[in-house]
């Protein structure tokens, strides 16, 4: 997947995460698809943070705060969507200067540590296997440098924003 | 006006609509409030706590004489029923709007109340009337009513210095624990004992008075569902007199024997305990304007701030109580910043969207707007939202409707638990009782995943995160939790 992708207009997916729930979301052109449910969608901002959403001609007043979080006619969902795309390429821009956390995208496990404390990398090299969504995702290091701290190990539970490893 | 919040709100309004200016007092934490920014003229009493600002006689009377008001409303809470406070006003030359100090007085202490009642001729719970002194004489009383017994602050309100004791070895804790939260509270830590009335439906009778001895009262108000010992929705009538019309014949004139005892005038409240054989005992008076006011405003199309200001005005009160006629239902629900899945906490925050309903039938009381930050000074009620329909039915279909239209975001807030609450069978049915939401939480089923909201809040998600690049994620907010919450609900 490149950047080029992007003037084509392609299906985008995003995984998502109801509660406990995982789930995906599919997007093409005026069309989605998330779970069994799929048809026409559109979207048009209101007011700040608010937005209404026509799906299949079901209307929905959706409120998202700063934080991101949303409400749905008045009540808050707890839905969170992930772009897998942005998850794999994470770590690829170059020229990150000083001590660089590497941090979990997303709640998930940590399958494998790939390096060791003292160990020199390079930009882009994988560094911490975590699977979240049933999929495997290397956490690749930032910038070429040293590694700092191991902050995690196989098979431990990684929530979203969770540093797993320190590059300097 | 000598409060904050949504009464602050309602009384402004009221005073403009009868001509005259108001003057708001704002603390450090309430100078961007909604009542600030609507009143007349304003003044700043001190720092956000309530002991350096709402509850300060001293600062609110220097007040009202600066700006020269000519009289005070003391709207509920805080000051509102403290008679040092009425007598000060008095003492200033400011007329207090709401009873005399000696009828505050009065009516203030539960176990004084309670004796007025018994004088009167009203029933009143089995206990005793006067102040718990030692251990050893709660023993003897609480065995000689039998279990379970209430311990209660003489002082009290809220729910503060309120304990249910259930066996004996717990009530020497039970009283310490009462005891010490009223003397916080109240600053007074008498207590004392009620036998305990099995479910019962907490219902009131609001009552009128002029300052010419005529007296009538306006019906009940249901206000079983509580948490906390605090209602969160009140409807009028109650279901109960909806089957039984002549209960509120018989509570309207108990409740009126009440207040000719101690000559009250203005609007006050008479609170009563309502078993299942329609027995009701008088449990104890407010003697100020109710929170849960607009339901009555609504049913008998009167306005109760109104009279309020004509019968501190001297005015005669022109109704007699055949005029008073009760008109189709009406529900209200205390719309607070707080989470219903974590024991009701308080969530204190700055309100990031909000979204308000309107249209048929509907009365909103709100103190806050976008982008207000709720204070985690004082109580956390937002609002107060109230539907009237010609008949229950209609008046909690438009309650519901009201609630899905209601959006506060930034914050947690209950308005997602009333509308569970009000597609529960038990609640349609009207079969109400202060145990209602401890019952509630045990029938009550998760909710069933709705996938076109999800879809929908997820494309919004997805939206805003194309716009921004990369939108960090977050950790997931609380989950669906039922269990573990029957201790929480006491």
């Amino acid at each position: 997947m490149k950047a080029s992708d992007e003037g084509r207009k392609p299906a985008m997916k995003w995984e998502t995460l109801c509660g406990e729930r995982e789930g995906s979301l599919v997007v093409e052109g005026s069309r989605f698809k998330y779970g069994e449910i799929e048809g026409d969608f559109s979207i048009t901002p209101l007011d700040a943070g608010c937005y209404s959403v026509v799906l299949n001609g079901r209307s929905f007043l959706v409120a998202r705060t700063p934080k991101g979080e949303l409400y749905v006619k008045g009540k808050a969902i707890a839905i969170e969507v992930f772009d897998p795309r942005s998850l794999r390429s994470r770590g690829k821009g170059g020229g990150a200067h000083g001590r660089q956390n590497v941090t979990a995208p997303m709640p998930g496990k940590v399958i494998r540590v790939l390096v060791s404390v003292g160990d020199t990398v390079e930009a882009g090299q994988g560094l911490v296997v975590v699977e979240a969504m049933k999929m495997q995702n290397e956490m690749k290091s930032p910038k070429a440098g040293r590694i700092a701290e191991i902050k995690t190990k196989a098979e431990a539970a990684v929530s979203a924003g969770d540093v797993l490893v320190v590059v300097e | 006006m000598a409060n904050r919040g949504e009464i602050a709100v309602r009384v402004i309004r009221g005073l403009r609509e009868f001509g005259v200016q108001s003057v708001a007092v704002y603390s450090d934490a309430d100078r961007g409030s909604l009542a600030v920014s609507l009143a007349d003229e304003a003044a700043y009493i001190g720092a956000s706590s309530s002991s350096e600002s709402y509850l300060r006689v001293d600062k609110i009377i220097a007040a009202a004489l600066e700006h020269g008001a000519e009289a005070i409303h003391p709207g509920y809470g805080f000051l509102s029923e403290n008679a040092e406070f009425a007598e000060a006003c008095s003492a200033a030359g400011i007329k207090f709007i709401g009873p005399s100090a000696d009828a505050i007085r009065k009516m203030g202490s539960k176990t004084e109340a309670r004796q007025v009642a018994i004088r009167a001729g009203a029933p009143v719970a089995p206990g005793v009337e006067s102040a718990i002194t030692s251990t050893d004489e709660a023993h003897e009383i609480a065995r000689r009513l039998g279990y379970p017994v209430l311990l209660k602050a003489a002082a009290g309100g809220g729910g503060k210095g309120m304990r249910r004791v259930d066996r004996e070895e717990d009530l020497a804790s039970a009283w310490r624990d009462a005891s010490s939260e009223a003397l916080r509270a109240f600053k007074n830590g008498d207590v004392y004992l009620e036998k305990l009335v099995i479910e019962p439906r907490h219902i009131e009778i609001q009552i009128l008075g002029d300052e010419h001895g005529h007296l009538i009262h306006l019906g009940e108000r249901e206000c079983s569902i509580q948490r906390r010992h605090q209602k969160v929705i009140e409807e009028c009538p109650s279901p109960v007199m909806l089957k039984h019309p002549e209960l509120r014949e018989q509570m309207g004139e108990a409740a009126l024997k009440i207040a000719r005892a101690v000559k009250y005038s203005n609007a006050g409240t008479m609170e009563f305990l309502v078993d299942r054989e329609r027995n009701f005992y008088f449990l104890e008076m407010n003697t100020r304007l109710q929170v849960e006011h607009p339901v009555t405003e609504l049913v008998t199309a009167l306005d109760l701030v109104e009279w309020q200001l004509r019968i501190a005005s001297g005015e005669r009160l022109k109704l007699r109580q055949q005029d008073i006629q009760w008109q189709g239902s009406a529900i209200e629900c205390r719309v607070y910043a707080e989470d219903p899945e974590n024991q009701f906490l308080p969530f204190p925050g700055t309100i990031t969207y909000l979204r308000e309903p309107s249209g048929p039938g509907l009365r909103l009381d709100s103190g806050v707007y976008n982008g207000w930050n709720v204070p985690l000074e004082y109580d956390p009620l937002l609002a107060k939202l109230a539907a009237w329909g010609p008949t229950r039915e209609r008046a909690i279909e438009r309650l519901g409707r009201a609630l899905a239209e209601y959006t506060v975001a930034g914050i947690r807030t209950n308005t997602e638990f009333f509308r569970e609450i009000l597609l529960d069978p038990e609640f349609q049915k009207g079969r109400l009782s202060t145990a209602f939401l401890d019952e509630f939480f045990k029938r009550r089923k998760a909710r069933v995943a709705d996938e076109w909201e999800e879809a929908a809040a997820a494309l919004v998600a997805a939206h805003v995160g194309r716009a921004t690049a990369t939108a960090a994620p977050r950790k997931s907010a609380s989950r669906w939790v039922i269990e573990g919450r029957d201790e929480s609900l006491r």
